[in-house]
Protein backbone atom coordinates (compact mmCIF):
# COMPACT_ATOMS: atom_id res chain seq x y z
CA UNK A 1 0.00 0.00 0.00
CA UNK A 2 1.24 3.44 -0.97
CA UNK A 3 0.05 6.75 -1.45
CA UNK A 4 -0.98 6.14 -4.91
CA UNK A 5 -3.30 3.10 -4.24
CA UNK A 6 -6.38 3.71 -4.36
CA UNK A 7 -8.64 2.99 -1.06
CA UNK A 8 -11.28 0.20 -1.90
CA UNK A 9 -14.56 2.80 -1.60
CA UNK A 10 -12.53 4.45 -4.45
CA UNK A 11 -11.71 1.90 -6.57
CA UNK A 12 -15.26 1.17 -6.61
CA UNK A 13 -16.24 4.57 -7.23
CA UNK A 14 -14.00 5.21 -10.35
CA UNK A 15 -15.20 1.84 -11.38
CA UNK A 16 -18.98 2.79 -11.23
CA UNK A 17 -17.79 6.04 -13.37
CA UNK A 18 -15.86 4.14 -15.88
CA UNK A 19 -19.06 1.21 -16.21
CA UNK A 20 -21.31 4.33 -16.84
CA UNK A 21 -19.23 6.01 -19.52
CA UNK A 22 -18.43 2.80 -20.90
CA UNK A 23 -22.24 2.15 -21.73
CA UNK A 24 -22.60 5.74 -22.76
CA UNK A 25 -19.91 5.58 -25.04
CA UNK A 26 -20.74 2.17 -26.51
CA UNK A 27 -24.12 3.49 -27.34
CA UNK A 28 -22.73 6.02 -29.34
CA UNK A 29 -20.35 4.25 -30.94
CA UNK A 30 -22.90 1.84 -32.26
CA UNK A 31 -24.91 4.43 -33.42
CA UNK A 32 -21.76 5.94 -35.17
CA UNK A 33 -20.65 2.78 -36.55
CA UNK A 34 -23.65 1.08 -36.95
CA UNK A 35 -22.80 -2.11 -35.34
CA UNK A 36 -22.51 -3.16 -31.58
CA UNK A 37 -19.80 -2.38 -29.72
CA UNK A 38 -18.83 -4.40 -26.63
CA UNK A 39 -16.66 -2.83 -24.16
CA UNK A 40 -15.42 -5.36 -20.97
CA UNK A 41 -15.59 -4.81 -17.53
CA UNK A 42 -12.55 -2.88 -17.03
CA UNK A 43 -9.01 -3.71 -15.12
CA UNK A 44 -7.92 -1.27 -12.74
CA UNK A 45 -4.47 -1.47 -11.46
CA UNK A 46 -1.47 0.64 -10.50
CA UNK A 47 1.55 -0.08 -12.78
CA UNK A 48 5.44 0.34 -12.05
CA UNK A 49 7.37 1.86 -14.71
CA UNK A 50 9.61 -1.03 -14.89
CA UNK A 51 6.88 -3.17 -15.26
CA UNK A 52 4.91 -1.64 -18.04
CA UNK A 53 5.79 -3.34 -21.06
CA UNK A 54 5.19 -6.67 -19.39
CA UNK A 55 2.10 -5.58 -18.42
CA UNK A 56 0.92 -4.26 -21.69
CA UNK A 57 2.64 -7.11 -23.03
CA UNK A 58 0.59 -9.48 -21.06
CA UNK A 59 -2.45 -8.05 -21.45
CA UNK A 60 -2.31 -8.35 -25.16
CA UNK A 61 0.08 -9.50 -28.03
CA UNK A 62 -0.13 -6.19 -30.03
CA UNK A 63 1.44 -5.21 -32.69
CA UNK A 64 0.28 -1.29 -33.41
CA UNK A 65 0.11 0.73 -30.81
CA UNK A 66 -1.55 4.46 -30.78
CA UNK A 67 -0.96 7.19 -28.45
CA UNK A 68 -3.60 10.09 -27.52
CA UNK A 69 -2.78 12.14 -24.59
CA UNK A 70 -5.53 13.72 -22.92
CA UNK A 71 -5.79 16.65 -20.07
CA UNK A 72 -8.45 18.38 -18.73
CA UNK A 73 -9.22 20.83 -15.34
CA UNK A 74 -8.39 20.06 -11.96
CA UNK A 75 -5.36 18.28 -12.45
CA UNK A 76 -6.67 15.44 -14.75
CA UNK A 77 -4.75 14.31 -17.55
CA UNK A 78 -2.92 11.25 -19.08
CA UNK A 79 -1.92 9.05 -22.01
CA UNK A 80 -4.19 6.95 -23.53
CA UNK A 81 -3.12 3.75 -25.81
CA UNK A 82 -4.94 1.95 -28.07
CA UNK A 83 -3.28 -1.39 -29.06
CA UNK A 84 -4.19 -3.51 -32.17
CA UNK A 85 -3.33 -6.93 -32.71
CA UNK A 86 -2.54 -8.17 -36.41
CA UNK A 87 -6.06 -8.08 -38.52
CA UNK A 88 -7.22 -7.60 -41.91
CA UNK A 89 -6.86 -3.96 -42.93
CA UNK A 90 -9.92 -4.38 -44.88
CA UNK A 91 -12.26 -5.33 -42.24
CA UNK A 92 -10.99 -1.93 -40.62
CA UNK A 93 -12.02 0.14 -43.74
CA UNK A 94 -15.48 -1.53 -43.75
CA UNK A 95 -16.40 -1.07 -39.65
CA UNK A 96 -15.05 3.08 -40.60
CA UNK A 97 -16.94 3.10 -44.16
CA UNK A 98 -14.31 4.04 -45.89
CA UNK A 99 -13.85 2.31 -49.52
CA UNK A 100 -10.64 -0.40 -48.89
CA UNK A 101 -8.36 2.74 -50.92
CA UNK A 102 -9.53 5.91 -49.83
CA UNK A 103 -6.87 5.37 -46.76
CA UNK A 104 -3.83 4.04 -45.73
CA UNK A 105 -4.39 1.37 -43.25
CA UNK A 106 -2.02 3.70 -40.41
CA UNK A 107 -4.59 6.41 -40.84
CA UNK A 108 -7.93 3.82 -40.58
CA UNK A 109 -6.30 2.76 -37.22
CA UNK A 110 -5.17 6.78 -35.86
CA UNK A 111 -8.77 7.95 -37.07
CA UNK A 112 -10.51 4.80 -35.02
CA UNK A 113 -8.37 5.10 -31.89
CA UNK A 114 -8.96 9.16 -31.98
CA UNK A 115 -12.88 7.78 -32.40
CA UNK A 116 -12.71 5.44 -29.65
CA UNK A 117 -10.46 7.73 -26.94
CA UNK A 118 -12.67 11.10 -27.51
CA UNK A 119 -15.77 9.04 -26.97
CA UNK A 120 -14.94 7.38 -24.04
CA UNK A 121 -13.20 10.02 -21.94
CA UNK A 122 -15.42 12.55 -22.45
CA UNK A 123 -18.53 10.64 -21.38
CA UNK A 124 -16.25 10.16 -18.79
CA UNK A 125 -15.22 13.91 -18.36
CA UNK A 126 -18.80 15.03 -18.16
CA UNK A 127 -19.67 12.15 -15.20
CA UNK A 128 -17.35 14.17 -13.41
CA UNK A 129 -18.31 17.38 -13.85
CA UNK A 130 -15.10 17.91 -16.15
CA UNK A 131 -13.86 18.65 -19.93
CA UNK A 132 -11.00 16.94 -21.95
CA UNK A 133 -8.91 18.40 -24.32
CA UNK A 134 -6.51 15.94 -26.55
CA UNK A 135 -3.16 16.09 -27.99
CA UNK A 136 -3.50 14.39 -31.92
CA UNK A 137 -3.26 10.87 -31.45
CA UNK A 138 0.51 9.44 -32.93
CA UNK A 139 1.01 5.88 -34.12
CA UNK A 140 3.92 4.60 -31.88
CA UNK A 141 5.00 1.97 -34.13
CA UNK A 142 3.06 -1.32 -36.25
CA UNK A 143 5.97 -3.30 -34.85
CA UNK A 144 6.02 -5.43 -31.76
CA UNK A 145 10.07 -5.00 -31.35
CA UNK A 146 10.49 -1.57 -31.95
CA UNK A 147 7.41 -1.31 -29.00
CA UNK A 148 9.61 -3.21 -26.86
CA UNK A 149 12.75 -1.20 -27.32
CA UNK A 150 10.50 2.14 -27.45
CA UNK A 151 9.45 1.48 -24.04
CA UNK A 152 12.57 -0.50 -22.72
CA UNK A 153 14.55 2.82 -24.18
CA UNK A 154 12.76 4.78 -21.98
CA UNK A 155 13.69 6.30 -18.78
CA UNK A 156 10.68 7.16 -17.10
CA UNK A 157 10.46 10.36 -14.94
CA UNK A 158 7.42 8.33 -12.36
CA UNK A 159 7.45 5.36 -10.42
CA UNK A 160 3.96 4.40 -10.50
CA UNK A 161 0.92 5.09 -13.23
CA UNK A 162 -2.62 4.41 -12.65
CA UNK A 163 -3.71 1.93 -15.57
CA UNK A 164 -7.18 1.52 -16.93
CA UNK A 165 -7.86 -1.40 -19.53
CA UNK A 166 -10.66 -1.68 -21.29
CA UNK A 167 -11.11 -4.14 -24.24
CA UNK A 168 -13.51 -3.32 -27.37
CA UNK A 169 -15.04 -5.38 -29.08
CA UNK A 170 -17.04 -5.26 -32.54
CA UNK A 171 -17.66 -9.37 -33.08
CA UNK A 172 -19.40 -7.85 -36.44
CA UNK A 173 -16.36 -7.75 -37.87
CA UNK A 174 -14.63 -10.03 -35.66
CA UNK A 175 -12.58 -6.62 -34.53
CA UNK A 176 -10.86 -6.34 -31.32
CA UNK A 177 -8.39 -3.78 -29.92
CA UNK A 178 -7.64 -3.04 -26.18
CA UNK A 179 -7.67 1.04 -24.81
CA UNK A 180 -5.41 1.20 -21.98
CA UNK A 181 -5.53 4.77 -20.11
CA UNK A 182 -2.28 5.69 -18.25
CA UNK A 183 -2.63 7.87 -15.49
CA UNK A 184 1.08 9.11 -14.24
CA UNK A 185 1.52 9.39 -10.51
CA UNK A 186 1.22 13.21 -9.73
CA UNK A 187 -2.02 13.13 -12.06
CA UNK A 188 -3.09 10.03 -9.65
CA UNK A 189 -4.03 12.53 -6.29
CA UNK A 190 -6.00 14.62 -8.49
CA UNK A 191 -8.08 12.00 -9.18
CA UNK A 192 -8.63 10.74 -6.04
CA UNK A 193 -9.70 14.33 -4.98
CA UNK A 194 -11.89 14.41 -7.54
CA UNK A 195 -13.68 10.78 -6.24
CA UNK A 196 -13.53 11.63 -2.78
CA UNK A 197 -15.64 14.75 -3.43
CA UNK A 198 -17.96 12.32 -5.22
CA UNK A 199 -17.97 10.15 -2.39
CA UNK A 200 -18.67 12.70 0.25
CA UNK A 201 -21.72 14.06 -1.97
CA UNK A 202 -23.52 10.61 -1.26
CA UNK B 1 -9.84 47.07 -24.55
CA UNK B 2 -9.21 43.83 -23.85
CA UNK B 3 -12.40 42.72 -25.68
CA UNK B 4 -11.02 43.95 -28.85
CA UNK B 5 -7.46 42.57 -28.53
CA UNK B 6 -9.28 39.17 -27.89
CA UNK B 7 -11.22 39.62 -31.09
CA UNK B 8 -8.16 40.64 -33.14
CA UNK B 9 -6.25 37.53 -32.08
CA UNK B 10 -7.28 35.10 -34.45
CA UNK B 11 -5.80 36.86 -37.42
CA UNK B 12 -2.68 37.09 -35.64
CA UNK B 13 -2.46 33.70 -34.52
CA UNK B 14 0.13 31.30 -37.17
CA UNK B 15 -2.42 28.81 -37.02
CA UNK B 16 -5.05 28.87 -39.72
CA UNK B 17 -8.63 28.98 -38.26
CA UNK B 18 -11.43 28.03 -40.35
CA UNK B 19 -15.51 27.51 -39.81
CA UNK B 20 -17.92 25.60 -41.11
CA UNK B 21 -21.80 25.11 -41.03
CA UNK B 22 -23.02 21.43 -41.24
CA UNK B 23 -23.92 22.22 -45.27
CA UNK B 24 -19.52 22.38 -45.32
CA UNK B 25 -20.16 26.20 -46.61
CA UNK B 26 -17.11 28.41 -44.79
CA UNK B 27 -18.37 31.04 -42.35
CA UNK B 28 -15.12 32.25 -41.30
CA UNK B 29 -11.49 32.03 -41.94
CA UNK B 30 -8.59 34.17 -40.48
CA UNK B 31 -5.73 36.36 -41.58
CA UNK B 32 -3.22 33.23 -41.85
CA UNK B 33 -5.22 31.18 -44.25
CA UNK B 34 -6.32 34.12 -46.05
CA UNK B 35 -2.39 34.77 -46.64
CA UNK B 36 -1.67 31.13 -47.43
CA UNK B 37 -4.52 30.78 -49.77
CA UNK B 38 -3.88 33.68 -51.44
CA UNK B 39 -7.69 34.35 -51.78
CA UNK B 40 -9.81 37.67 -50.42
CA UNK B 41 -12.82 37.31 -47.88
CA UNK B 42 -15.17 37.81 -50.32
CA UNK B 43 -14.32 35.33 -52.91
CA UNK B 44 -14.38 32.69 -50.02
CA UNK B 45 -17.02 33.87 -47.05
CA UNK B 46 -20.75 31.74 -47.83
CA UNK B 47 -19.01 29.36 -50.51
CA UNK B 48 -18.74 25.62 -49.75
CA UNK B 49 -15.56 24.53 -49.07
CA UNK B 50 -15.38 21.84 -51.87
CA UNK B 51 -15.42 24.84 -54.26
CA UNK B 52 -13.08 27.01 -52.11
CA UNK B 53 -10.46 24.02 -51.71
CA UNK B 54 -11.35 21.45 -54.77
CA UNK B 55 -8.15 19.42 -54.16
CA UNK B 56 -10.15 17.83 -50.33
CA UNK B 57 -10.93 14.84 -50.89
CA UNK B 58 -14.47 14.70 -50.79
CA UNK B 59 -15.74 11.74 -49.61
CA UNK B 60 -13.32 10.94 -46.59
CA UNK B 61 -13.82 14.56 -45.29
CA UNK B 62 -17.32 14.65 -45.52
CA UNK B 63 -17.20 10.95 -43.07
CA UNK B 64 -14.11 13.00 -41.05
CA UNK B 65 -17.20 15.71 -40.13
CA UNK B 66 -19.81 13.53 -39.59
CA UNK B 67 -17.82 11.84 -36.96
CA UNK B 68 -17.28 15.06 -35.47
CA UNK B 69 -20.94 16.21 -36.15
CA UNK B 70 -22.38 12.83 -34.33
CA UNK B 71 -19.82 11.63 -31.91
CA UNK B 72 -19.29 15.68 -30.72
CA UNK B 73 -15.70 14.46 -30.90
CA UNK B 74 -12.56 16.68 -32.04
CA UNK B 75 -10.73 14.45 -34.44
CA UNK B 76 -7.17 15.62 -36.07
CA UNK B 77 -5.44 14.79 -39.69
CA UNK B 78 -2.08 14.05 -38.97
CA UNK B 79 1.09 15.16 -41.50
CA UNK B 80 2.66 11.55 -41.37
CA UNK B 81 -0.96 10.30 -42.46
CA UNK B 82 -1.98 13.16 -45.27
CA UNK B 83 1.14 15.56 -46.07
CA UNK B 84 -1.88 18.27 -46.26
CA UNK B 85 -5.74 18.76 -46.55
CA UNK B 86 -5.26 22.00 -48.12
CA UNK B 87 -3.18 23.29 -51.10
CA UNK B 88 -1.38 26.00 -48.92
CA UNK B 89 2.03 27.83 -49.51
CA UNK B 90 4.31 27.89 -46.58
CA UNK B 91 6.96 29.51 -45.10
CA UNK B 92 9.87 27.57 -46.26
CA UNK B 93 9.58 27.97 -49.53
CA UNK B 94 13.08 28.89 -50.26
CA UNK B 95 14.74 25.71 -47.79
CA UNK B 96 12.70 23.25 -48.03
CA UNK B 97 11.33 21.36 -51.24
CA UNK B 98 7.82 21.10 -50.40
CA UNK B 99 5.93 22.05 -52.98
CA UNK B 100 2.40 22.58 -50.42
CA UNK B 101 2.61 23.29 -46.51
CA UNK B 102 2.53 20.35 -44.39
CA UNK B 103 -0.41 20.21 -41.86
CA UNK B 104 -1.70 19.12 -38.63
CA UNK B 105 -5.15 19.70 -38.57
CA UNK B 106 -7.66 19.50 -36.16
CA UNK B 107 -11.71 19.44 -36.31
CA UNK B 108 -13.80 21.24 -33.46
CA UNK B 109 -17.12 20.35 -32.90
CA UNK B 110 -18.81 23.81 -31.84
CA UNK B 111 -21.91 22.71 -29.65
CA UNK B 112 -25.23 25.42 -30.13
CA UNK B 113 -27.45 24.06 -26.88
CA UNK B 114 -26.23 20.65 -27.14
CA UNK B 115 -26.44 19.99 -31.17
CA UNK B 116 -22.94 20.68 -32.98
CA UNK B 117 -23.98 23.24 -35.53
CA UNK B 118 -20.66 24.31 -36.38
CA UNK B 119 -17.55 22.70 -37.20
CA UNK B 120 -14.05 24.58 -36.69
CA UNK B 121 -10.93 23.35 -38.45
CA UNK B 122 -7.46 24.55 -36.93
CA UNK B 123 -4.79 24.22 -39.54
CA UNK B 124 -0.93 24.00 -37.80
CA UNK B 125 1.84 24.73 -40.64
CA UNK B 126 4.17 21.86 -39.73
CA UNK B 127 6.48 22.24 -42.73
CA UNK B 128 9.14 22.48 -40.70
CA UNK B 129 8.79 18.95 -38.60
CA UNK B 130 8.18 17.43 -41.44
CA UNK B 131 11.32 18.45 -43.50
CA UNK B 132 13.30 17.84 -40.27
CA UNK B 133 12.00 13.87 -39.76
CA UNK B 134 12.42 13.19 -43.50
CA UNK B 135 16.06 14.32 -43.47
CA UNK B 136 16.36 12.33 -40.29
CA UNK B 137 14.82 8.92 -41.58
CA UNK B 138 16.69 9.14 -44.81
CA UNK B 139 20.09 9.36 -42.53
CA UNK B 140 19.15 6.66 -40.12
CA UNK B 141 18.61 4.72 -43.45
CA UNK B 142 21.66 5.40 -44.99
CA UNK B 143 23.50 4.88 -41.29
CA UNK B 144 21.95 1.58 -41.80
CA UNK B 145 23.41 1.18 -45.10
CA UNK B 146 27.14 2.13 -44.38
CA UNK B 147 26.90 0.04 -41.36
CA UNK B 148 26.32 -3.67 -43.43
CA UNK B 149 28.75 -1.98 -46.68
CA UNK B 150 32.58 -2.03 -46.69
CA UNK B 151 33.34 1.55 -48.18
CA UNK B 152 36.54 0.64 -50.25
CA UNK B 153 34.47 -2.28 -52.24
CA UNK B 154 30.59 -1.73 -51.73
CA UNK B 155 30.62 -5.55 -51.02
CA UNK B 156 29.10 -6.05 -47.85
CA UNK B 157 31.54 -5.87 -44.27
CA UNK B 158 32.65 -8.35 -42.19
CA UNK B 159 30.12 -7.52 -39.90
CA UNK B 160 27.12 -7.75 -41.44
CA UNK B 161 28.48 -10.98 -43.91
CA UNK B 162 29.19 -13.43 -40.74
CA UNK B 163 25.22 -12.15 -39.34
CA UNK B 164 23.62 -13.15 -42.81
CA UNK B 165 25.94 -16.67 -42.58
CA UNK B 166 24.80 -17.09 -38.97
CA UNK B 167 21.02 -16.81 -39.98
CA UNK B 168 21.64 -19.02 -43.78
CA UNK B 169 23.34 -21.08 -41.15
CA UNK B 170 20.53 -21.84 -38.95
CA UNK B 171 17.96 -21.46 -41.72
CA UNK B 172 19.40 -24.26 -43.75
CA UNK B 173 19.90 -26.30 -40.15
CA UNK B 174 16.24 -25.62 -39.38
CA UNK B 175 15.11 -26.89 -43.05
CA UNK B 176 17.80 -29.26 -43.98
CA UNK B 177 18.79 -27.05 -46.72
CA UNK B 178 22.51 -26.65 -48.81
CA UNK B 179 24.76 -24.25 -47.86
CA UNK B 180 27.39 -23.40 -49.81
CA UNK B 181 30.52 -21.16 -48.65
CA UNK B 182 33.21 -19.80 -51.08
CA UNK B 183 36.43 -17.71 -49.76
CA UNK B 184 38.81 -16.50 -51.84
CA UNK B 185 41.96 -14.31 -51.47
CA UNK B 186 43.79 -12.21 -54.08
CA UNK B 187 47.11 -14.16 -54.96
CA UNK B 188 50.34 -11.92 -54.11
CA UNK B 189 48.36 -9.31 -52.85
CA UNK B 190 51.65 -7.46 -51.13
CA UNK B 191 53.44 -7.54 -54.26
CA UNK B 192 51.11 -5.90 -56.63
CA UNK B 193 50.69 -3.12 -53.31
CA UNK B 194 54.30 -2.93 -53.42
CA UNK B 195 54.59 -2.70 -57.22
CA UNK B 196 51.40 -0.25 -57.93
CA UNK B 197 50.71 1.45 -54.56
CA UNK B 198 47.88 0.79 -52.15
CA UNK B 199 46.05 2.92 -54.55
CA UNK B 200 46.46 0.37 -57.59
CA UNK B 201 46.06 -2.31 -54.78
CA UNK B 202 42.33 -0.46 -54.26
CA UNK B 203 41.76 -0.56 -57.75
CA UNK B 204 42.21 -4.15 -57.83
CA UNK B 205 39.79 -4.56 -54.81
CA UNK B 206 37.30 -2.51 -56.61
CA UNK B 207 37.43 -4.06 -60.01
CA UNK B 208 37.64 -7.47 -58.32
CA UNK B 209 34.52 -6.95 -56.14
CA UNK B 210 32.42 -5.76 -59.41
CA UNK B 211 33.81 -8.87 -61.37
CA UNK B 212 32.70 -11.28 -59.14
CA UNK B 213 28.95 -9.94 -58.08
CA UNK B 214 28.61 -9.79 -62.40
CA UNK B 215 28.93 -13.95 -61.24
CA UNK B 216 26.71 -14.20 -58.47
CA UNK B 217 22.91 -15.07 -58.51
CA UNK B 218 20.01 -12.97 -56.44
CA UNK B 219 20.48 -14.54 -53.02
CA UNK B 220 23.88 -14.88 -52.97
CA UNK B 221 25.63 -12.73 -49.90
CA UNK B 222 28.93 -11.30 -50.91
CA UNK B 223 30.97 -10.01 -48.62
CA UNK B 224 34.84 -8.47 -48.13
CA UNK B 225 36.09 -11.13 -45.29
CA UNK B 226 39.65 -9.03 -44.37
CA UNK B 227 42.13 -7.22 -46.50
CA UNK B 228 42.26 -9.01 -49.57
CA UNK B 229 40.13 -11.44 -48.80
CA UNK B 230 36.18 -12.35 -49.84
CA UNK B 231 33.52 -14.74 -49.27
CA UNK B 232 30.05 -15.49 -50.83
CA UNK B 233 27.56 -17.53 -49.35
CA UNK B 234 25.71 -19.74 -51.51
CA UNK B 235 22.60 -20.64 -49.89
CA UNK B 236 20.66 -24.30 -51.20
CA UNK B 237 23.49 -24.80 -53.43
CA UNK B 238 25.55 -28.26 -52.97
CA UNK B 239 29.34 -28.98 -53.83
CA UNK B 240 28.96 -28.93 -57.59
CA UNK B 241 27.32 -26.11 -57.95
CA UNK B 242 29.72 -24.40 -55.53
CA UNK B 243 32.49 -25.35 -57.57
CA UNK B 244 31.13 -24.16 -60.72
CA UNK B 245 30.65 -20.86 -58.83
CA UNK B 246 34.46 -20.91 -57.37
CA UNK B 247 36.10 -21.96 -61.11
CA UNK B 248 33.70 -19.34 -62.80
CA UNK B 249 35.02 -16.76 -60.58
CA UNK B 250 38.94 -17.82 -60.87
CA UNK B 251 38.53 -17.63 -64.34
CA UNK B 252 37.27 -14.43 -65.14
CA UNK B 253 39.54 -12.81 -62.42
CA UNK B 254 42.37 -14.40 -64.50
CA UNK B 255 41.48 -13.20 -67.23
CA UNK B 256 40.63 -9.99 -66.44
CA UNK B 257 43.33 -7.56 -66.87
CA UNK B 258 42.93 -4.38 -64.34
CA UNK B 259 43.92 -0.66 -66.40
CA UNK B 260 45.97 1.46 -63.58
CA UNK B 261 47.85 4.24 -64.76
CA UNK B 262 48.02 2.98 -68.49
CA UNK B 263 49.50 -0.74 -67.53
CA UNK B 264 47.85 -3.82 -67.19
CA UNK B 265 47.71 -5.40 -64.06
CA UNK B 266 46.77 -9.27 -64.06
CA UNK B 267 45.89 -10.64 -61.04
CA UNK B 268 44.62 -14.52 -60.02
CA UNK B 269 42.69 -15.80 -57.05
CA UNK B 270 43.03 -18.91 -54.53
CA UNK B 271 39.71 -20.33 -54.00
CA UNK B 272 38.58 -22.62 -51.09
CA UNK B 273 34.93 -24.10 -50.95
CA UNK B 274 33.21 -26.10 -48.30
CA UNK B 275 29.82 -27.11 -48.30
CA UNK B 276 28.08 -27.51 -44.67
CA UNK B 277 27.20 -31.07 -43.52
CA UNK B 278 26.36 -32.46 -40.09
CA UNK B 279 29.48 -32.32 -38.61
CA UNK B 280 29.17 -28.26 -38.75
CA UNK B 281 27.90 -27.59 -35.20
CA UNK B 282 28.42 -24.04 -35.57
CA UNK B 283 28.55 -21.73 -38.49
CA UNK B 284 32.59 -20.73 -37.66
CA UNK B 285 32.97 -24.49 -38.48
CA UNK B 286 32.10 -24.12 -42.01
CA UNK B 287 34.38 -21.18 -42.24
CA UNK B 288 37.48 -22.88 -40.68
CA UNK B 289 37.22 -25.82 -42.93
CA UNK B 290 36.78 -23.14 -46.23
CA UNK B 291 39.72 -21.57 -45.11
CA UNK B 292 41.71 -24.25 -44.71
CA UNK B 293 40.96 -24.99 -47.95
CA UNK B 294 41.79 -22.12 -49.21
CA UNK B 295 44.94 -22.36 -47.61
CA UNK B 296 45.61 -25.34 -49.50
CA UNK B 297 44.69 -24.45 -52.67
CA UNK B 298 47.49 -21.09 -52.10
CA UNK B 299 49.97 -24.36 -50.84
CA UNK B 300 49.23 -25.50 -53.68
CA UNK B 301 50.92 -22.95 -56.45
CA UNK B 302 47.89 -20.26 -56.41
CA UNK B 303 45.32 -19.94 -58.85
CA UNK B 304 42.96 -22.90 -58.27
CA UNK B 305 39.99 -23.80 -56.17
CA UNK B 306 40.04 -26.56 -53.50
CA UNK B 307 37.49 -28.32 -51.61
CA UNK B 308 37.62 -28.89 -47.46
CA UNK B 309 37.48 -32.06 -46.19
CA UNK B 310 34.57 -32.80 -44.25
CA UNK B 311 35.66 -32.53 -41.24
CA UNK B 312 38.43 -30.19 -39.58
CA UNK B 313 41.53 -32.03 -38.22
CA UNK B 314 41.34 -30.60 -34.96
Amino acid sequence: MNAFDLTEDQHDCLQELINVAMGQASDQLARYLDTFVYLKVPSIEQVRSELLFDSLNHDLKATSIVSQGFFGYEGIRGEALLMYQPLDSSRLADLLGYEADELSFDEQMIDLSSILTTTFLNVFASQIDNQMSYSAPRLLSTNLNTINQHIQQQSFNWDYALKVRISYQVTDYSFNCDMVLLIPEEAISNIKAVIDRILADF
Amino acid sequence: MLDNLFADLPNRLNTGILILDKNFNILMWNRFLEVHANKSDKQVIGKSIFTIFPELPRKWFERKLSSVIQLKNQTFCGWEQRHHLFELSHSRPITTDSDFMAQNCTFLPIEVEGEVERICILIEDVTDVCHYQTQLNKALNELALSNRIDGLTQAFNRKHWEECLASEFSRATRYKQELALVMLDLDQFKLLNDTYGHQGGDKVLIETTEVINELLRMGDLFGRYGGEEFAVILPNTELTGAYDVAERIRKTIENNAIEYQGKNINVTVSIGIAVMNEYDTRYEDIISRADIALYKAKNSGRNQVCVAKERSVS
